[in-house]
């Protein structure tokens, strides 16, 4: 920095006062993948079809969604039939990675403003790992979302919304989000 | 605000046309090299092909180092070994491949070894794993169909860990693909056909699926006009030099294409039967392109639609009312199909490959949702639209 122009030095520090960039998109990108790895820990008990996609994952198989700046991740490790979430640092180098090449990208599809596949259409999203078992957490993330989601949000997150009764939508995931303060009341956050 | 957005990327300088093998050695100066590596298969060298490129090298005042010609069908990890040890022990400084997809993914694996230093391919492996250029390398593809002139990935079998393994980087593409009609003129009509139509298949899902952007849609467009345009008269008359360089031009515009909106639901299901059936990538995909426009005409009916014009001309496209236009470009696509089935037997359907079992259609719809290039459909894949697809293709 100290061989930087005069110029560009007083820049930075300008920028420096205006505290992190990205700020609120930071929070909240870190707040919404730590909720959805909780929520496919807990929708990997509770549902059936993610409990299917979760059993044919290989043995050993571990998964992270982060921010190639490595400001926010959320990592899961797969257990028999079930995904349970574990901080980062315990999975340094997943098996499978979905990669945002930045922060305003991961806001850009975590508050439903861009879907799954046209993030990656966008290359806003790189894939890191076999495709068969990236097709498989493809498949349970957007379950997942089409349970827990409203309607009118979910169809801005999926490419298509399946087709669940309101009772059966209802009804997986209360016991979803149920599962979800079970699992946090029995052991803090990681 | 808008959020359009899309990234686009191809640095592959193209030699084409009449005498371009001629200017391979003016290519290999100007990048400093003066002994490249031959790589071929033996198909390739019986043909004749090769001597035809060391002919046209050599009058234009260069020199070429061995050639490696054990190149097996289905790229391997010992061919890529047994190539760069050729390449380090005779002092090479270049690569020339000389043959169809499989020799261009090992000339492109074999580079990084060139390069690297004989050291395990596998740690380069995925996505954008290499960090630095690689050798000089130009590609002179022998047949018009897969665009591997054009694309960033090489995928080798690896016997030993039992896998098909991919390498992705800008840096595996060639610096130079020189495209010349006498590569393409002895080519059998049937992979004529399968090719041409493995290219349209290129374009038409470059064009349809999620990636698509204003310069794709660009090539897209002129691969589709040359394929409808030259696919026909090529089968007649093989050795129509003008249709062969068009296709060849295809092919590798479709390439760059789909290098930059990748493929999908035909794709998906064309993998699968050709890893389970062996059928033939051009001509799985021939059959399998017509239906899955049509279920995926809910997403992409107005793109499926402009490409009628691409396909049949401005003429028919202005007498078809817009409503109509997509179900007729379909239409086109089946008859061109039928056209190619009559002149060499290109099969149409699954049972016409004769190696698809009806009972398996269930499976193949299983495994095609693990491939990939599912995401990039613009219509979403499950099992029962799959399963739909597979059997309108039978």
């Amino acid at each position: 920095m100290n061989d930087a122009p005069v110029s560009t030095r007083a820049r930075l520090v300008v920028l420096e006062k205006r505290g992190p960039p990205f700020a609120f998109q930071r929070f909240y990108v870190r707040f919404m993948l730590w909720l959805i790895g909780r929520l496919l820990q807990a929708a990997s008990v509770v549902d059936d079809e993610i409990r299917r996609e979760v059993g044919n994952l290989p043995a050993g198989f571990t998964f992270s969604m982060r921010v190639r700046s490595g400001s926010a991740a959320l990592t899961l490790t797969k257990h028999g039939d079930r995904l349970r979430a574990v901080p980062a640092a315990a999975v340094p180098h997943p098996v499978l990675s979905f990669d945002f090449k930045h922060i305003a990208h991961a806001f850009l599809v975590l508050s439903f403003q861009e879907s799954t596949p046209r993030a990656l259409a966008n290359d806003r999203l790189s894939v890191d790992g076999e495709y068969p078992s990236a097709m498989k957490m493809l498949r349970a993330l957007n379950r997942m979302q089409a349970l827990v989601l409203p309607r009118f949000v979910a169809v801005r997150a999926l490419k298509a919304c399946p087709r669940i009764s309101l009772a059966e939508k209802i009804g997986l995931a209360s016991r979803i989000y149920g599962r979800l303060i079970v699992e946090l009341l029995k052991r803090p956050a990681a | 605000m808008t959020k359009h957005y899309f990234e686009f990327s191809c640095p592959v300088k193209m030699v084409a046309g009449f005498r371009a093998l001629e200017h391979i050695s003016f290519e290999l100066d100007t990048r400093g090299a003066s002994r490249p590596l031959i790589v071929s298969d033996k198909g390739v060298v019986g043909a004749g092909l090769v001597d035809t490129v060391l002919a046209a090298i050599a009058t234009g005042g260069g020199q070429v180092g061995p050639i490696f010609d054990d190149v097996p069908p289905d790229s391997s990890m010992e061919a890529v070994r047994a190539g760069a040890a050729r390449y380090l022990d005779s002092g090479c400084d270049a690569i020339i491949a000389v043959g169809g997809g499989s020799v261009m993914d090992t000339a492109k694996a074999l580079n990084i070894l060139a390069t690297e230093g004989g050291v395990d391919l596998r740690q380069f492996a995925g996505y954008n794993n290499l960090k630095r250029p690689l050798k000089p390398f130009i590609a002179i593809p022998t047949t018009a169909g897969t665009g591997s002139e054009v694309t960033a990935i090489s995928v080798i079998k690896d016997r030993e860990e039992g896998v098909k393994t991919f390498y992705c980087s800008p840096f595996l593409l060639p610096d130079v693909a020189v495209l010349d009609p006498r590569m393409t003129l002895k080519l059998p009509p049937m992979i004529t056909a399968a090719t041409a139509m493995d290219a349209l298949t290129h374009a038409v899902e470059a064009y349809t699926c999620l990636a698509r952007n204003p310069m794709s849609d660009a090539y897209a467009e002129a691969a589709v006009r040359r394929i409808s345009q030259w696919l026909v008269p090529v089968l007649l008359r093989p050795d129509e030099a003008e249709g062969r360089l068009a296709l060849a031009e295809a092919a590798a515009m479709a390439g760059i294409a789909f290098s930059n909106s990748p493929v999908g639901l035909v794709h998906a299901l064309a993998h699968t039967i050709g890893a389970m059936y062996g059928v033939h990538h051009g001509a799985a995909n021939s059959i399998f392109l017509p239906f899955v426009l049509e279920f995926n005409l809910p997403g992409s009916r107005q793109e499926i639609g402009a490409l009628l014009l691409s396909l049949a001309g401005p003429e028919v496209y202005a007498a078809t009312p817009a409503s109509r236009r997509a179900e007729e470009a379909i239409d086109r696509i089946m008859a061109l199909k039928d056209k190619a089935h009559e002149l060499c037997g290109l099969p149409r359907t699954l049972a016409e490959t004769g190696s698809v079992p009806r009972e398996d259609l269930p499976r193949i719809a299983r495994t095609a949702l693990d491939d990939g290039t599912v995401v990039m459909n613009p219509v979403d894949v499950t099992y029962e639209g799959a399963l739909r697809v597979l059997e309108r293709a039978w």
